[in-house]
């Protein structure tokens, strides 16, 4: 199951979202439990219905959902044990898509790239700030930036599909199975203090180097070149507040830019000297 | 023809690390930030595909996979924009048009995944059959969407070297080169603000 769980969103799809892969998933669970192939094939078709949550705390579900069905097959009254599994699976499934959509897509993800780009700048590369500089760079540092945001996060994302395949068994049938198995809350609010520490490390990296990048330039032309950042940010911002994505604002720039420098032809200038 | 082979190696990788993203394991490896440096080696670039990909990620992090939403895709972003730089576009130019690659893969997206749903009824037909096997149909959907991915990053590869051909191209760079300078900021803008919401609202 614990290898089977890394499928879980294969065949997603509108109608049933991740059915397929849950049932996949279930499947050497339920083969063990139900030798008969008539109650084999009821438990299989009873999972290929709807099943929607967030794909490394699905273990949770598939964990608590495994234990039912043993007890079930187990019983005289399988019809009795398997009333409540419905709505046990349904509630555990939207708490844990919370949860794990908080911790993994909101939190960890966004955490890889900061990694990424600390680990890049401790090694010396600052191709990620500065798009025209071609110093020399290791292959080995280039991948080292991506490749140690992708093992912190994989680490964790391994863990917890292990942890709630255990836990999830063990309390299996409990509605809140798993939900206190750890302070969601205190990590999450963790990992948002420690990824917001890191964004102010590295705007300060960033504005630092190129404050560096133009030292010898006029007290007008520092402040133009330090202003047209922080003038690209604000325009993020505002196109935050009115509902419009990155996209948006990165157009916005290209149309300007293009408008200015190809266009009308005004000479092209760079953020440093 | 080396360039040719060498993209359709690079398409099939970017399909293959596309599987990552929903289909399977979902380990990061289909993220832009390891996407680009792993294109850019194979393509003898390596510094301009980890810029490329990390600052198409820096793009991309804004978008975030909850429920049914299909976010812009940062593999076919990544692949396309390193691909357009081997095909002969300045590295600014083939920012935007990975950035656009990526935007326009959501509805090729949309439909695969609309497309499964009509297997629902042949799946439980097969079970009520008696053949409990739904590997196949894993199977299945991984090859589907490895191929799809595969040809619609080879697509922007073929018709990148056609643009590569136009005229007058490097009119644009200038302005694309001042703009693609000006990705980092806005990257850094959505990191920042991300994270400044989330302790504003206290997790």
């Amino acid at each position: 199951m614990f290898f089977r769980s890394f499928f879980m969103q294969a065949g997603w799809n509108y109608e049933r979202f991740q059915n397929l892969g849950f049932a996949y998933c279930l499947q050497p669970a339920l083969e063990k439990f139900y030798p008969d192939p008539e109650k084999r094939k009821a438990a299989l078709l009873r999972h290929l219905g709807l099943v929607n949550t967030q794909p490394y705390m699905a273990s949770f579900v598939a964990g608590n959902v495994a234990a039912v069905e043993e007890r079930a097959a187990a019983s005289p009254d399988a019809e009795a044990a398997l009333k409540s599994m419905p709505g046990v699976k349904q509630a555990l499934a939207t708490s844990f898509a919370s949860i794990g959509d908080r911790i993994f897509w909101g939190r960890l993800k966004p955490m890889t790239v900061q990694l990424c780009v600390l680990v890049w700048s401790a090694g010396g590369f600052f191709g990620w700030l500065f798009t025209g500089l071609d110093s020399p760079v290791s292959v080995a540092l280039l991948f080292a930036g991506p490749g140690a945001g992708i093992a912190v996060y994989s680490a964790f994302a391994v863990y917890w599909r292990w942890r709630g395949l255990k836990v999830g068994y063990a309390c299996g049938g409990a509605s809140s199975c798993g939900l206190d198995c750890a302070d969601w809350s205190r990590l999450i609010r963790r990992l948002s203090a420690a990824g917001f520490a890191m964004s102010l490390a590295i705007a300060a990296l960033a504005f630092g180097l190129l404050w560096r990048a133009n030292s010898g330039a006029a007290p007008a032309d520092l402040a133009f070149r330090l202003g047209l950042p922080v003038a690209v940010m604000a325009l993020h911002r505002v196109s935050r507040a009115y509902g419009r994505s990155v996209f948006f604002a990165a157009g916005l720039v290209l149309a300007g830019s293009l408008l200015l420098f190809s266009v009308l032809s005004f000479s092209p200038f760079k953020l440093y000297l | 023809m080396t360039a040719v082979l060498r993209a359709v190696i690079s398409s099939a990788l970017a399909g293959l690390l596309g599987l990552d993203s929903v289909q399977a394991g979902q380990f990061l490896l289909s993220r832009p930030a390891f996407v680009g440096p792993v294109l850019g080696w194979l393509n003898g670039c390596p510094l301009e595909g980890a810029r490329l990909g990390i600052l198409l990620e820096l793009l991309y992090i804004d978008f975030i996979p909850v429920g049914g939403v299909v976010p812009p895709n940062g593999t076919a972003a990544a692949a396309a924009a390193v691909l357009a730089h081997t095909a002969g576009l300045a590295p600014s130019l083939s920012f935007f048009v990975g950035l656009a690659a990526g935007a326009l893969f959501s509805p090729l997206d949309y439909r695969l995944r609309s497309a499964r749903s009509a297997w629902n009824p042949l799946v439980e037909a097969q079970v009520r059959a008696g053949v409990f096997s739904l590997r196949r149909w894993v199977a299945r959907s991984l090859l589907i969407e490895n191929a799809a991915m595969a040809a619609y990053v080879f697509a922007w590869f073929a018709a990148a070297a056609l643009l590569a051909q136009v005229p007058g191209l490097a009119r644009l760079y200038p302005g694309t080169d001042f703009a693609y300078a000006l990705m980092p900021w806005l990257g850094l803008s959505g990191l920042y603000f991300r994270f400044r919401t989330q302790i504003y609202k206290k997790g």
